[in-house]
């Protein structure tokens, strides 16, 4: 059959995975700390055909022959760790990385997994924890009764004991930071997972090491970009059209010759 | 039975090898820094005597089109874009060379600087970064970075760029591009990059259309004439038949 028709059809795969790679950045642009992802393209292999009994002249080099691609593929999608809009919400347990870093949460079974949502709230024993309960790691206690939860740019959290006036110390918050973040994989729940690509994660205190400070009472908002989304989508659209002509073509000479002859 | 069918065979599986041509240039009308391939027949004489009117549709090796696709923005500092002719060069297997114009850079966990996993090569091989807080790509190549815990920017090393006219590029198996004698290509100070940009596919998706539409009547075109090769040798036995 012709190699056309499974040429065409890596092309319309390929539109189709761009497109959910957009729909995802679009369905989570109000995400606090999304960050969008980026699908990578590559063309696939090419077979050199060499045409059998080429002929050199005197003058002229041998041709090395014909190369014949077979398409298009989609190497991976990568995150693009841009820095989202910062939302002031006033809210004292919400923290913004401003810089990079990564919070770490621990999981039930023991792993750590990072995150760069700052939206931790206070569980029944006091521990800071994730939106969905994960303690943030290492745990932070803070006692009953204790009011003006502060934390510092480099992560000290203050609070004020009961029957005390002045803040006493409580803990320090740590930020992870990688050789290469977008190696990281994703879990879903703005969780991100360390993989052989990311590299060992480093733990340093905020606003040293390269590591960015932290802000209290803001957000990071997703770094998705509106209008970069839908041009792109656009040009998926486009793309997916003219690949599916060529498909059409291809077919339409497969049908003609079937007919004819 | 009348060869000519045979001559229009030809053309026939000529069109559609470069249909599938065709149709990896628009699979890969958005793959960032693709260059299209450009296809092109010639005509074949049949060697010995009595044979004078037979010439035959071969496809010769084909080019690669090095025209310059449009800059997309995309801010990411790991991003590099050629600005009119040139390529950046990786290092393949067995010390060969590979040259490509994606220049959608990724550090990975060697902290070496890949592009689709395969190093890019510097003044002295494979660039190799220190721990850093920072990167930044000048426009002749140079890698600076700010070390981590420092704040002083130091050059790293400067990306290997080379110029290879059009006519001596063509296509690795993988994609990539290399000189057709297969020798490293010398470097280049002429070439430019500029950072935080993409170069898109130069491939004309128009163009590929029309020649796809035109592949297609061609096609028609010589399965009629296989008809008639096959009316007149069917004529041919009726006579016979008497």
């Amino acid at each position: 059959m012709s190699s056309a028709l499974w040429v065409s059809k890596t092309g319309l795969a390929a539109q189709d995975t761009a497109l959910a790679t957009v729909a995802n950045n679009l369905a989570n642009v109000n995400t606090v700390g999304f960050k969008s992802d980026r699908a990578v393209f590559e063309d696939l292999f090419y077979s050199i055909e060499v045409q059998p009994g080429a002929q050199a002249d005197q003058v002229n080099t041998v041709p090395s022959g014909l190369q014949l691609g077979s398409g298009v593929r989609v190497v991976g999608t990568q995150k693009v760790f841009t820095e989202g809009s910062m939302q002031p919400t006033g809210q004292p347990m919400d923290l913004a990385i401003v810089g990079r870093g990564f919070f770490q949460v621990e999981a039930p079974n023991g792993d750590l997994y990072y995150t760069e949502n700052g939206q931790f709230q206070l569980n029944a024993e006091g521990m800071v924890v994730n939106a969905q309960g994960l303690p943030l790691a290492p745990g932070l206690e803070v006692p009953q009764g204790s009011s003006r939860f502060t934390v510092g740019s480099d992560g000290i959290v203050t609070v004020v004991l009961p029957g005390d006036t002045l803040p006493s110390e409580i803990g320090q918050i740590t930020l992870v930071n990688f050789v290469n973040p977008a190696g990281l994989e994703a879990l879903g729940g703005n969780l991100y997972k360390e993989t052989a690509a990311s590299g060992e994660p480093i733990e340093g205190t905020p606003g040293e090491d390269g590591l960015g400070n932290l802000k209290q009472g803001v957000l990071e908002g997703s770094n998705v970009q509106v209008v970069e989304a839908m041009v792109n989508m656009i040009g998926i659209q486009r793309a997916y059209e003219a690949n599916a002509k060529v498909l059409d073509a291809a077919s339409g000479m497969l049908q003609f010759l079937n007919q004819t002859v | 039975m009348d060869r000519l069918g045979f001559t229009a065979m030809t053309a026939a599986s000529r069109t559609m090898t470069s249909l599938q041509l065709r149709a990896n240039n628009l699979a890969n009308a958005t793959t960032p820094g693709f260059r299209a391939d450009m296809e092109q027949a010639e005509a074949v004489a049949v060697e010995g005597f009595g044979y004078d009117s037979r010439h035959l549709v071969r496809l010769r090796d084909n080019g690669v089109n090095m025209q310059a696709g449009v800059l997309m923005a995309t801010g990411r500092d790991l991003d590099l874009a050629v600005q009119g002719q040139g390529l950046i060069a990786l290092e393949g297997e067995a010390g060969r060379e590979l040259y490509t114009r994606h220049g959608s850079m990724q550090v990975d966990a060697e902290l070496r600087l890949t592009i689709n996993g395969r190093p890019v090569l510097g003044e002295g091989g494979p660039i190799v970064l220190p721990e850093y807080d920072s990167l930044h790509i000048g426009n002749d190549g140079t890698v600076s970075v700010i070390p981590r815990g420092d704040y002083l920017s130091a050059e790293v090393d400067r990306i290997k760029r080379v110029d290879i006219p059009a006519a001596n590029v063509m296509k690795h198996s993988s994609g990539l591009l290399m000189t057709r004698d297969g020798q490293p290509a010398e470097a280049s100070e002429e070439v430019r990059l500029l950072s935080g940009h993409l170069e898109a596919s130069n491939v004309s998706a128009v163009g590929e259309l029309v020649a796809s539409m035109s592949l297609s009547r061609l096609f028609e075109a010589q399965v009629k004439m296989m008809k008639a090769a096959e009316d007149l040798s069917e004529a041919g036995n009726r006579m016979i038949r008497g």
